[in-house]
């Protein structure tokens, strides 16, 4: 590391600053826009190290990365006595520190300074609003709650449940698989709470709405200005039509506000103290008999915003699937929708699960001896309260799925079994099947792995892969494994009874490949019917498969 | 193209797109006070006005869509009634009239030139003012009853408060461009003359409208609209309107533009800001000027960062400069991206 130049030549190169007192070579006092900041140098023995710089004595700077706390030095020090302010010039493993020179750290890490005590009210603004949650939280007595919507964009009204410690505000229509769970001696772990009414608020034009900060705490006039703007509409019209219709007769309301920052929305709760209990709208025991108010730290832990904070597209979001067949493969594919946003399941299998799959069923090791469904359901849903699962612990029949077909938006199979698959795509043809349809299945060995996409309007069905050009059925004409690999790889239990061999590798990418199918399908962006072949080397989309003329179940389909 | 995120951005940041709630709330408690109240007043004057017979008219940048976000609110609505102005000659009774009809403890009434003023304070600080032009409709005449409570000069002037809606609402209805141009122009406006509080010395609102409409050059491209662009061309143009006289030293010694009324009374806009001082006009357009120097300047550095520098000092600190490229360029190569 180059450290020819000391930190203090490097301050005087700047001409709006002075240096005041050099404590080490590292440490140095300045003065910058009539202010006082003390600065650290790098480690330099740690290339990640990074410069700190700390405001020096000064309580009335409320720039927006400037901490809220203090540290005192009262005892006679190399520093001298005076409070500090940390300053966050830095989001957190933003840059890579190792990539720059002693001095091009000490130099950027004034040039952000400069740039945050330049910064327009505009800008300030900005800021403060995307560091929202830091000033909000501070500002909180560490009273949390837990959110649960299922939207953030409309008013509604919320419930609250108690359990020990825990306070959850759950939106009215949601219904939590936990929420009525009892405790071993039969007593309900969740208590509502009626005393309380609480409501969700979105905020819709965030201008000027700024967190709670050093000399700027909030008070009921916040609020106020939130759901009465004078010159812009925090709101809108339809909630605050909401808030004059909503009639309220506890003293205390608890308000959860939520405004869009970036990607994602900010949440942030208060609690309303009002004059008295008295009857009246919602707006009027805010506006007219709100008299304090108390701040919360709110952690939002719905399932839309779990999804939304990793970047989960919304396109599984509410769909209803159907999953058909529990297996290896369907063990896999399940969680995995969970994971992107489906949080209503439907699965089908009667088998169990034995010891000789549980190295490639996803929960296996707990689960040898009881029904996959089951197994799965029960998991599925400890992923999160708002997952529903519906679990059969019988194969999916004819019947079921025409059932079925009414309430769900989409289905897969994972059952790989050929007959199964060629009736149940009959039957859906026979229906005319509104819903995309996936078949997924593996060969033996590990190698390779298909999936047919098949939308009911269009040509190109399940049948087509056992259709050849003269309309005969033959074996599936997507399989790549030749005979003798198939056969090789084919495990017998000396019953009758049958196993492929494969691992979970290609579980994994035939999943993977799925979710991205599932994805463009949704968006639109696959037109038509088609099969994919997957291998450990590549993703292909063979087009000479399907559609097959003369296929017998879609071959007169326009 | 230059500045597009951050023109977006500016416009939102000091767009106001629709009356408040409270705002509306406090319009339409005034409304309806005027309609129960002033005619029992006029009664008593012997002049005969029911309550069906008043028309309240929305008017300004409210009608027009093009509100800007300011220190004080600014709400127009015109209050129209039939009335015999032959009989009723001196309209700075009518309006003493419509004062008293609104003169409640919640708002300050006070009657300016134009219009009788609602205004609203909050912690002593007035936040929000409703004018309300009074408009007397006289065998299908319409006039503006002009003149402050004492002064000697008052006038029943014709006018045609709905015809200048349609005009300006034809205008810029569906010419998003345009609109933003005009809120920016205002905008520029309140920057610039953000000092100023005497009589006529700014140049008035629909001033600025109708020149930005004359003047407006549309500039899009396959990128979308170009309002860096669009703003210097029309606010040039403005300032073309302009006749100026410049001494032997090059300094201007007179400068004057002009927009008629296309509505009775058809009436120079800019009159009274020319009559009360030359000096006006010639601020006008040196301001002017130095804006589209900077927009110019704006247009021709190649730098995002430089060129928003200078909008800055058009637009003011709403308007956000980007990082300097070089700055950009130098953390970019450094910024982490990989994650675990």
């Amino acid at each position: 590391m180059d450290n020819k130049i000391t930190i203090r030549e490097l301050l005087e190169t700047y001409d709006s600053i002075i240096v005041n007192q050099v404590y080490t070579e590292d440490i140095v006092m300045f003065k910058l826009f009539e202010k006082d900041f003390l600065i650290i140098g790098p480690l330099k023995k740690d290339l990640s190290s990074k410069a700190q710089i700390y405001l020096y004595n000064d309580e009335g700077t409320d720039y927006p990365h400037v901490v809220l706390k203090d540290i005192d030095i009262n005892k006679e020090s190399m520093l001298p006595i005076g409070k500090y302010r940390g300053i966050c010039l830095y989001e957190h493993e933003s840059v890579i520190q190792s990539l720059f020179s002693y001095e091009e750290k000490i130099i950027d890490i004034i040039d952000r300074l400069i740039k945050l005590l330049s910064m327009t009210k505009t800008e300030q603004e900005r800021e403060f609003q995307r560091e929202f949650l830091y000033y909000w939280n501070s500002a909180t007595d560490l009273q949390n709650i837990d959110i649960y919507l299922k939207q953030d964009i409309k008013f509604t009204k919320l419930e609250k449940y108690c359990r020990k410690k825990t306070t959850r505000y759950v939106e009215s229509n949601i219904e939590l698989t936990d929420i009525n769970n009892c405790d071993t001696r039969g007593n309900r772990i969740w208590q509502r709470h009626i005393e309380t009414e609480a409501f969700f608020i979105p905020i819709i034009d965030k201008r000027e709405i700024l967190p709670p900060y050093r000399n700027h705490s909030w008070t009921i006039e916040n609020i106020k200005e939130i759901i009465y703007g004078k010159q812009i509409n925090h709101i809108s019209a339809d909630t605050y039509f909401q808030l004059k219709n909503k009639i309220v007769s506890t003293q205390n309301i608890i308000i959860v506000f939520a405004m869009r920052e970036l990607k994602t929305k900010v949440c942030f709760a208060v609690m309303v103290k009002c004059k008295n209990g008295k009857k009246r709208t919602l707006f009027d025991k805010i506006y007219k008999d709100g008299i304090d108010i108390v701040l919360f730290n709110v952690e939002r832990k719905d399932y839309l915003y779990l999804n939304e904070i990793i970047g989960n597209d919304s396109i599984f979001y509410n769909k209803k699937v159907l999953l058909v067949g529990g297996g290896s493969l369907g063990s896999y594919v399940a969680p995995e929708l969970v994971e992107n946003g489906a949080s209503n399941i439907v699965i089908y299998d009667e088998d169990k699960l034995e010891d000789e799959n549980k190295m490639r069923w996803r929960f296996g090791g707990w689960s040898v001896g009881l029904n996959k469904a089951e197994i799965l359901g029960f998991f599925l849903e400890r992923f999160h309260p708002q997952v529903h699962v519906e679990c059969h612990k019988n194969n999916l029949d004819e019947a079921s799925l025409e059932l079925e077909l009414q309430n769900v938006d989409l289905i897969i199979f994972t059952i790989g079994n050929s007959d199964e698959q060629l009736k149940f795509n009959r039957l859906l043809n026979k229906l005319n099947c509104k819903i995309p349809v996936f078949f997924v299945w593996l060969e033996a060995g590990g190698m390779y792995s298909h999936i047919l996409v098949v939308n009911y309007k269009k040509q190109g069905c399940f049948e087509c892969l056992y259709t050849n050009k003269d309309g005969k059925l033959v074996n599936n004409r997507a399989t790549l494994n030749t005979e003798i690999q198939t056969e090789n790889n084919i495990l017998r239990n000396g019953c009758g009874g049958t196993r492929a061999a494969y691992g979970t590798s290609i579980l994994l990418r035939t999943v993977s490949v799925l979710l991205n199918t599932i994805q463009k399908i949704f968006l639109g962006n696959i037109k038509e019917n088609i099969l994919i072949d997957i291998s450990s080397e590549m993703v292909s989309y063979p087009d000479d498969i399907i559609p097959m003329k003369g296929c017998n179940c879609c071959g007169n389909r326009k | 193209m230059k500045l597009k995120k951050e023109f977006e951005d500016f416009y939102k940041c000091i767009r106001i797109d629709s009356e408040t709630q409270n705002l509306i709330d406090k319009r339409e408690i005034l409304e309806d006070e005027i309609k129960n109240k002033f005619p029992n007043i006029m009664e008593k004057h012997d002049i005969e006005l029911n309550k069906s017979d008043i028309r309240m008219i929305d008017q300004g940048s409210y009608k027009y869509n093009t509100t800007i976000k300011s220190k004080v609110v600014d709400r127009d609505v015109a209050v129209m009634i039939p009335l015999d102005i032959s009989k009723n000659s001196d309209p700075r009774k009518i309006k003493k009239y419509l004062k008293e009809a609104i003169n409640i403890p919640v708002r300050s009434v006070s009657i300016k030139e134009p219009c009788v003023r609602a205004a609203y304070y909050e912690k002593e600080v007035e936040w929000l003012h409703i004018d309300l032009p009074l408009y007397a409709k006289d065998n299908g005449t319409i006039y503006l009853a002009r003149g402050k409570e004492n002064s000697d000069k008052y006038s029943w002037e014709e006018a045609d408060p709905d015809g200048l809606n349609d005009d300006l609402c034809e205008k810029i209805n569906g010419n998003n461009q345009l609109r933003r141009i005009i809120c920016y122009i205002k905008k520029w406006k309140n920057e610039v003359y953000s000092n100023s509080n005497r009589d006529h010395e700014v140049p008035p609102s629909i001033g600025l409208t109708y020149l930005a409409c004359d003047c407006f050059f549309k500039q899009t491209s396959e990128e979308g609209d170009d309002d860096l662009l669009a703003l210097q061309k029309t606010m040039n143009a403005i300032k073309n309107k302009f006749f100026c006289i410049n001494n032997i030293e090059g300094e201007i010694t007179s400068a004057d533009i002009s927009r008629e009324l296309p509505v009775p009374p058809y009436t120079d806009i800019f009159k009274k800001m020319r009559d009360s001082s030359s000096s006006y006009m010639i601020t006008f357009y040196k301001r002017l000027s130095i804006a589209v120097n900077n927009l110019t300047n704006a247009i021709n550095v190649e730098s995002e960062h430089d060129a928003a520098e200078y909008v800055q000092k058009v637009l003011g600190t709403e308007f956000v400069v980007p990082e300097k490229e070089a700055v950009v360029a130098t953390t970019q190569n450094k910024k982490e991206h990989s994650f675990g």
